[in-house]
């Protein structure tokens, strides 16, 4: 095993570097199928988002494959790394397993927990194994990373707490409502984070959209795009009680929702609840409503206090993560170090008994007079004493495996009993 | 025999319990194997224990405070895993089963009374106990539906979400489950009421209407009517319904723990005049 790392990501290299370094989708085949063709690298991947560029390989055991990923890059870009050289870090061994284990959990990302890294990964694998650049340790690695990503969204809450505005909207509509499903939105101010928040909440499943604007073809434009129903702004009071989730942004100086004719809409509907949403600076809904029973009122404030809430819940959560990790990559390293020793052993074995073979063989004609009994006999002892000196290389290359030094006792064996040529 | 399924009873009940902590803790979807397994094993048992204790008094096992607690622990428990089954509210073990957990222990504590009363056969009253039993059961749900909720819309009206916003339930589950078990429990809880009235009218002498427990009833079961018909005719929901559910609870537990301890027909040490 001989697995090496070299890359940058947002918290090593600012976004400059990034962009020069990166590698596009359309490119990513072309680029894999070089890396792999260099002397001595076996298996490759690239990784490149935004946020991250990451050249892995498994590679020849004696092989250097930093400087080779080094040249690969330069070559690719067409410049010289040197200048760049103190923003990459380079792993090898347990700690490549260990990085694309985080990698693939999210664990690694700007923003804990994110989604989107699981698929670019998929990607980069889809790529690499397109260019027969996935055959061996990288692509087990590669596949028990994502299969342990999946474990960590299985088990943990890592990626569940809403991180962004509109998004914490959404989470706090179903905290409310439950189900979205069969909830009327009132759009009120036709803004562009009222269509996003609408946007999310559409496609979790509220179904009924109305849209009211000071401008009434801008309402009936947004409604449209919703399928929607626009109401003309002095109709706004009519109509929303029918609203379960009211998303206010209008340029109004003064608030447009006051605690009164929140009373009358509670008692319209039978005290079922009304979430407001108000991101309108200055606000649209007097906060004082925010006292009413069965009345929830969030401003733009209060859906990011939310936000940074569930981000340290999400730094919670990755603590149960990083254990769940750290579980992975001892059982990946023992399943990678056994696969590394066990044709060492068997190549141990067999010449052991080849040269056990010959020297009986060689011997045959003074032996010949024994009796069937003493033959057994001398073959047993021949055998006895192969295992004996079996016993200490393979226990020590067993109980090394998964440690980097076992490399070099792995090349010394070799070396001593000729092995592998 | 009876006695070593109860302590049984009570060993997985709290193994049950503490093995949902984590459950809770890591905000896990569902309850792990280990836990409903171990609730499980704890609820065959103390089905056990039941079905000894009736087979030894030929009746439904209520006719003491060591029995009624064992039997009530038992629906509880019972309910909780209908409840589980169809809302996999992880957090709802921390709610419910604690008490079943007291209950069960002070049972098994309180030493079997030799008490034989052939008045726990009649008919009226066997209908009186169960009723009585199912409606409390339902209504401890309401009870449990009811702090959930306060505990969520206060975590949603601060807007500051702590530990509680991601562990509980939506708002909407709270009132769901709130509702129905108060719609479940109020006609057990009257056919309860009435049938109590009916036998008590027939076999007790003088002025039954003043038993303590059974004006405490009353007041109780007033207090369920006002919160049903109040959230029928469209009017209440949401924090002021929570507070009633949880006012009527306290009101059951003084009918059916406090006047049982002062003292009367509901002792469960019988003062039974002449029996006709």
């Amino acid at each position: 095993m001989n697995l090496t790392l070299l890359g940058i990501n947002h918290r090593t290299a600012p976004v400059e570097v990034r962009e020069r370094m990166n590698i596009p989708e359309a490119r990513l085949a072309e680029a894999v199928s070089d890396l792999v063709h260099r002397a001595g690298i076996r298996e490759g991947m690239i990784l490149s988002t935004c946020n991250r560029v990451e050249v892995t390989t498994s590679a020849e055991d004696e092989v250097d494959a930093e400087s080779i990923i080094h040249r690969f890059l330069a070559d690719h870009h067409h410049c010289d790394l040197g200048q760049f050289a103190h923003f990459f870090y380079r792993l090898r061994q347990q700690d490549v397993v260990k990085h694309l284990f985080r990698v693939a959990s999210s664990l690694d990302s700007m923003i804990l927990g994110e989604p989107q890294i699981l698929g670019q990964i998929k990607k980069a694998y889809a790529a690499s194994r397109a260019a027969g650049a996935m055959n061996g340790t990288l692509n087990d690695v590669v596949n028990q990373a994502l299969a342990v990503a999946k474990r960590v969204r299985r088990e943990t809450a890592l990626g569940s707490a809403a991180v962004s505005v509109s998004y914490a909207a959404v989470e706090l509509a179903k905290k409310i409502f439950g189900g979205l499903q069969g909830k009327t939105i009132f759009i009120v101010g036709a803004g562009k984070m009222s269509e996003l928040a609408a946007k999310h909440l559409l496609s979790s499943g509220a179904s009924n959209i109305l849209v009211s604007n000071r401008t009434y073809d801008r309402a009936v434009e947004l409604a449209a795009a919703f399928h929607g129903t626009a109401v003309p702004f002095e109709h706004l009071y009519k109509h929303l009680s029918q609203a379960d989730i009211v998303i206010s942004s209008t340029g109004s100086p003064q608030t447009i929702i006051n605690k009164n004719q929140v009373e009358k809409l509670l008692s319209a509907r039978k005290n079922r609840p009304i979430f407001f949403v108000d991101i309108a600076v200055p606000r649209d809904v007097d906060p004082t409503v925010n006292e009413l029973d069965n009345v929830f009122v969030y401003d733009i404030d209060d859906l990011g206090h939310v936000v940074e809430a569930n981000k340290k819940q999400r730094e919670r959560e990755a603590i149960w993560a990083e254990e769940i990790i750290q579980m992975e990559v001892q059982k990946t390293l023992r399943r990678l170090a056994s696969r590394d020793v066990v044709p060492t052993i068997v190549a141990l074995e067999d010449r052991l008994n080849h040269i056990r073979a010959a020297e009986m063989e060689r011997y045959q004609g003074r032996l010949g007079n024994l009796t069937a009994e003493q033959r057994q006999a001398v073959d047993a002892l021949t055998r006895g004493i192969m295992n004996k000196i079996l016993h200490g290389p393979i226990t020590e290359l067993k109980s090394g495996a998964g440690e980097p030094e076992n490399v070099a006792l792995v090349r010394l064996i070799h070396k001593i009993f000729g092995l592998g040529d | 025999m009876h006695d070593a399924c109860v302590w049984t009873a009570l060993a997985f009940y709290a193994l049950g319990i503490s093995l949902i902590v984590p459950s809770v803790v890591r905000r896990r979807p569902s309850l792990s194997p280990a836990s409903l397994g171990a609730l499980g094993i704890g609820l065959a048992a103390h089905a056990a224990a039941l079905a000894i204790e009736a087979a030894r008094l030929h009746r439904l096992p209520v006719t003491d405070v060591r029995s009624a607690l064992s039997f009530y622990a038992f629906l509880v428990t019972l309910a909780f895993f209908f409840v589980y089954l169809r809302y996999r509210i992880v957090s709802l073990g921390l709610f419910m089963l604690p008490l079943v957990f007291l209950l069960t222990l002070i049972s098994a504590l309180h030493p079997a009374s030799s008490f034989d009363s052939s008045a726990f056969r009649g008919g009226w009253l066997l209908v009186h106990i169960s009723s009585i039993f199912l409606g409390y059961t339902a209504l401890f749900l309401t009870f449990v539906a009811a702090i959930m909720y306060l505990i969520q819309e206060r975590e949603l009206k601060s807007k500051q979400p702590r530990g509680f916003y991601y562990r509980l339930p939506s708002l909407k589950v709270c009132e769901e489950l709130y509702y129905r078990s108060l719609v479940l429990g109020l006609p057990f809880l009257s056919i309860g009421i009435l049938t109590g009235f009916i036998w008590a009218s027939r076999t007790w002498k003088g002025p039954w209407e003043l038993d303590p427990k059974i004006l405490a009833s009353m007041v109780t079961w007033l207090i369920y009517l006002v919160l049903f018909s109040t959230r029928v005719s469209g009017g209440w929901r949401g924090r002021r319904a929570a507070y009633i559910a949880i006012f009527g609870f306290a009101a059951i537990l003084v009918t059916f723990v406090g006047i049982s301890l002062l003292s009367g027909e509901h002792g469960y040490i019988p003062k039974l005049r002449e029996i006709p």
